[in-house]
């Protein structure tokens, strides 16, 4: 089961995003996840590092250093299978929190 | 590995702090240029950067918290986790810990005493250059030796050898001043016995070994032959207690007064392999302090051509021991032989070689001893195999036992690689008591060996055995990690939920092969024990051509007797005592000690004609009156030594039967002669064969010479008693005696003559034992795994052994059918088993003793050990599963 935190909320963001790119730098993936809920999620921007560093120990993601377009050096990220296979657990286990929750809003 | 990695982090902290701060700061500089662009000016795109990512360091910290803390903390969780697992069962956890313990700590044990003899360099500057000079062929024809005649240098060759510089930059001379320890005493003191080296000049300054206090010995102490000794650090601390003041005082050295000059630095025990040395002085001119001690008519300054002096050289910079050799070897042949006969067909010329200075290898006759060690070292490899492949399979089949467990943690969301890292963390707890406690094993095992061994060496484990325990450890570990990682993850999550009886067979063949080759090895250590136990056996049952049983030998060394004629009086009188003792049914005198591994050799001269050394190897010896009769070796033809053969009477010699076969075949041998034309001996008795160096030495022409007739080694006499009951309990009443003639003689070494020869295959007796109990130990740990092996299939099998016996097998059939599968293990092991120990026989052939290496009875001893550990191991299972009643089985599932 995946943990229904905000920990674990910012990670299915992440393992999301990566699974949609091939591969994206740190400052890539806030921008992505900025734009995709119409700047209706706003985090700390700092605070996606480490989490990104968890998953990549936790062997989600991989990590290479590359040049962005502008030809600077940047960290990108990548999602592992084993990623692959959490972001699914995790989308499931979102999945299950969010009918939960609505189940309870329904009848409460 | 995740888990690899993240330790790897915590020692690569600095250039992650660098690589995260690179990565922070180039968001923080994409968001300020796209700020730029969206119009904002620098300051202003600045702050919105730093407002938007929030507190950089706070970031860092908690990144870098990411990478290592966790690491850290997964790690002890793992081990925690382990730990608990171990605890819950014990049986097991103390099995692998112990088997481990076994294979590693005798393993160990073994290598540290291999790295002793065979690999340790010496305690000196840059051993590496080091060499023993050795001689190959021997010394000269004609010269005279004493000590090992491969390692024996005459002083004019050494000085030669020195001076030319361009081969060996150093090359040293030592001797020792006894065949075993000298009588030294200090101040006023009471005699004590030390063992001495005499050494050159350049031996401290050569080494590279220091003085610890005071100072060493120099090359003015050779040209002056000074009376100063410098003592070994070892010696100095246990005998005064690391005193300063001992330096300057004055001591003496076989009644030679000597003044203490220095104090050896600490760890250098000298080069002697027999034991460490307690002091040393210089070369010296007076006949009372020669090399080896025992030579009466020879000092090492008044006669340059006896060769009596060990070398140790140092190669010059930049030169291989191949061209330092041959660069050295011309100088060198010219003075061997400038004062002797030029080498002709029958005696080539003889040329130097060099022996790396490693271990205990260089010096003496160690080759046979280094190649039992590495027989040992191959044996008890083969142990460790055995271990690790039982601890191996004994985790498999617990891990398989857990596959339910694994299955349910992984349904429950555990990761694969979770499941993994514990696993790996329990393998590597394993791993680690069962090294440590086998290093335990392996410090007093090293201990006991030096102790049985004889050598006051010590065979302690140092960093290069440390080392090799570490990676044995090491690999032990791995092969574990990747037994438990091929069952876990191949534990199917969807069918290890459902009943399990069906998984496991898998396993099934891994596990016989496994055995198998186990089988195999063991059967190779049981016929190895077997044919080494043999051979002890055949030490044992020797004929040593003589009655041994009742024979108390002693040394004697006359101290006030200075002259040949007063020397011969006092032995003369020593022996009308020695036999008038109550309990003495005779005695008499032998030169060399039998048994003891000394011996004299010559080149025999019969009736003027000369065999050369390779042709006829004569051994001699001195003996004193009745010595056939007294020592119990049968007279074949003429008389024995008597007491009418004076110094003046006509010399005679008795020959034994092997020198009348091949020099006097089809003659009566009786009245031909014995030696040179004006120093000949007539010979008037042939005597049967008997041993003399040692037991296992082949059949070789001898002579017996009379003592009085035959001043060879007669400074020291072995005196010879056939008594009428326990020989040692003689010893009181005939050191009373001998005390009673001069109160100041000691008894040198009073053995019996059966403990001599026993004595001389100490460490075959030695050897055999350690391969017996590796033999034992390795049928033990198989007799373990089959057993563990068995019980666990039977479990697994309960519920088919149940359906067959509801289906009408017969209880005999069900037990036929486990004990098949016991036998099949057996006999396939014993089918590989086979060549590997035909194989090990053949590598062993050259330390076996009257033994074929095939040895039908070894072999079969080790077939019938096999079939015996096979029924043990069998019989519990067997009887579990013959009580499976089919009813309860089939519930059970």
């Amino acid at each position: 089961m995946a943990r229904n935190d905000l920990q674990g909320s910012l990670d299915l963001l992440v393992l999301k995003t990566l699974a949609q790119r091939n591969k994206l730098h740190g400052y890539g993936i806030v921008l992505h996840i900025q734009r995709a809920s119409d700047e209706m999620l706003q985090v700390e921007e700092g605070s996606i590092y480490p989490a990104l560093h968890r998953m990549e120990q936790s062997g989600w993601i991989s990590s290479e250093w590359a040049l962005t377009e502008t030809n600077r050096k940047a960290k990108y990220y990548r999602l592992t299978s084993a990623g692959r296979k959490q972001l699914h657990e995790a989308e499931e286990g979102f999945e299950q929190l969010v009918k939960g929750v609505r189940a309870m809003l329904r009848y409460a | 590995m995740a888990l690899l990695r993240r330790i790897g982090n915590l020692f690569r902290r600095s250039r992650l702090d660098g690589e995260i701060d690179a990565e922070l700061r180039a968001h923080i500089e994409m968001r300020i240029e796209d700020n730029i662009a969206a119009g904002m000016t620098p300051q202003e795109a600045r702050r919105d950067a730093l407002v938007r990512f929030g507190n950089p360091s706070t970031t860092k910290e908690r990144a870098v918290a990411a990478d290592a803390s966790l690491a850290l903390d997964n790690l002890w969780r793992d081990i925690r986790y382990a730990l608990r697992q171990l605890r819950k069962s014990p049986i097991f956890a103390a099995t692998t810990v112990l088997t481990l313990a076994l294979g590693i700590g005798a393993t160990t044990a073994i290598f540290s005493a291999m790295n002793a003899v065979l690999l340790r360099l010496l305690p000196a500057a840059n051993p590496k250059q080091l060499f023993f000079l050795h001689l190959p062929d021997d010394q000269p024809y004609g010269a005279h030796s004493t000590g090992d005649s491969e390692t024996s240098f005459s002083l004019p060759v050494f000085r030669v050898l020195r001076q030319d510089r361009r081969a060996f930059s150093e090359v040293m001379a030592f001797a020792p001043l006894g065949g075993s320890k000298v009588a030294v005493r200090f101040g006023d003191g009471l005699p004590e016995q030390a063992a001495a080296d005499m050494v050159s000049g350049n031996f401290f300054s050569g080494l590279g070994v220091a003085a610890a206090t005071g100072r060493m010995l120099s090359m003015a102490d050779e040209d002056a032959n000074a009376p100063a000794a410098v003592l070994s650090y070892a010696y100095w601390t246990s005998r005064f207690s690391g005193n300063q003041n001992v330096v300057g005082q004055t001591m003496s050295v076989k009644g030679i007064p000597f003044t203490i000059v220095g104090v050896a630095a600490e760890g250098f025990p000298g080069l002697e392999q027999e034991g460490p040395t307690d002091l040393w002085i210089p070369l010296q001119r007076r006949a009372e302090l020669v090399p080896w001690g025992n030579s009466s008519d020879q000092t090492l300054y008044g006669s340059p051509d006896w060769w009596c002096l060990r070398l140790l050289a140092r190669l010059a910079p930049g030169v291989s021991a191949q061209q330092a050799v041959a660069e050295a070897n011309a100088s060198f042949q010219a003075e061997a032989y400038a004062r002797i006969a030029a080498p002709n067909a029958a005696h080539p010329r003889i040329s130097l070689s060099a022996v790396a200075a490693k271990g205990m290898m260089g010096l003496g006759d160690f080759n046979e001893y280094g190649q039992r060690i590495r027989i040992m070292m191959a044996l008890v490899t083969l142990v460790l195999v055995i271990a690790c492949s039982n601890v191996a399979m004994l985790i498999v089949a617990r891990n398989a036992a857990r596959q339910r467990e694994f299955s349910l943690r992984m349904a429950l969301g555990a990761a694969r690689h979770t499941l993994l890292r514990q696993l790996l963390a329990e393998s590597g707890i394993l791993v680690v008591l069962g090294a440590m406690a086998g290093w335990l094993f392996a410090l007093a095992a090293t201990r006991a060996l030096a102790t049985w061994a004889e050598l006051e060496m010590s065979l302690g484990p140092d960093w290069k055995v440390l080392l090799f325990t570490g990676t044995v450890s090491v690999i032990a570990a791995l092969v574990f990690a990747l037994a438990p990682m091929r069952s876990a993850t191949n534990a199917p999550v969807t069918f290890a939920l459902r009943t399990w009886a069906v998984t496991g067979h898998r396993s099934k063949r891994g596990g016989s092969t496994v055995l198998t080759v186990q089988v195999a090895l063991c059967f190779t250590l049981l016929t190895a024990a077997g044919l080494l136990l043999r051979t002890l056996l055949n030490y044992e049952h020797t004929n040593l051509g003589m009655q041994t049983r009742g024979l108390l030998v002693f040394g004697i060394t006359p101290q006030k007797e200075i002259t040949d004629a007063t020397r011969l009086r006092f032995y003369q009188t020593l022996l009308q005592r020695m036999r008038a003792l109550p309990g003495v049914e005779g005695a008499t005198f032998v030169g060399a000690r039998l048994g003891s591994g000394w011996s004299s050799n010559d080149e025999p001269t019969v009736d003027g004609l000369t065999y050369s050394f390779s042709q006829v190897p004569l051994r001699t010896n001195v003996v004193g009156p009745d010595y056939l009769r007294v020592l119990g070796i049968p007279l074949l033809e003429g008389r024995d030594i008597r007491e009418s053969d004076t110094a003046t009477s006509q010399h005679v010699v008795v020959l034994n039967e092997t020198f009348v076969k091949r020099l006097l075949p089809n003659k009566n041998p009786i009245g031909h002669q014995l030696g040179e034309l004006k120093d000949h001996y007539t010979i008037v008795g042939v005597a049967k064969n008997s041993k003399y160096r040692s037991v296992d030495e082949a059949p070789r022409a001898m002579a017996y010479y009379p003592y009085t007739q035959n001043d060879d080694s007669r400074s020291t006499l072995q005196v010879e008693l056939r008594t009428n009951g326990n020989p040692m309990a003689m010893l009181p009443t005939v050191e009373r005696a001998v005390h009673e003639l001069d109160p100041d003689l000691p008894l040198e070494k009073p053995m019996t003559q059966i403990a001599v020869f026993e004595d001389s295959y100490s460490q075959q007796r030695l050897f055999s034992r350690l391969a017996m109990f590796f033999a034992l130990l390795a049928a033990l740990l198989v007799g373990i795994g089959l057993y563990g092996t068995l019980s666990y299939r039977i479990g697994r099998r309960t519920a088919e052994i149940g359906i067959r016996m509801a289906l009408g097998a017969q209880r005999r059939q069900v037990l036929s059918m486990i004990l098949r599968e016991s036998f099949q293990i057996a006999g396939a092991g014993i089918a590989g088993g086979i060549p590997l120990a035909l194989i090990a026989g053949h590598v062993m052939g050259s330390i076996l003793y009257e033994l074929k290496p095939d040895d039908k009875l070894s072999l079969a001893a080790a077939l019938v050990g096999i079939v015996g550990v096979s029924l043990v191991a069998s019989f519990n299972p067997v009887r579990r599963a013959s009580r499976i009643d089919p009813a309860t089985a089939l519930r059970s599932e």
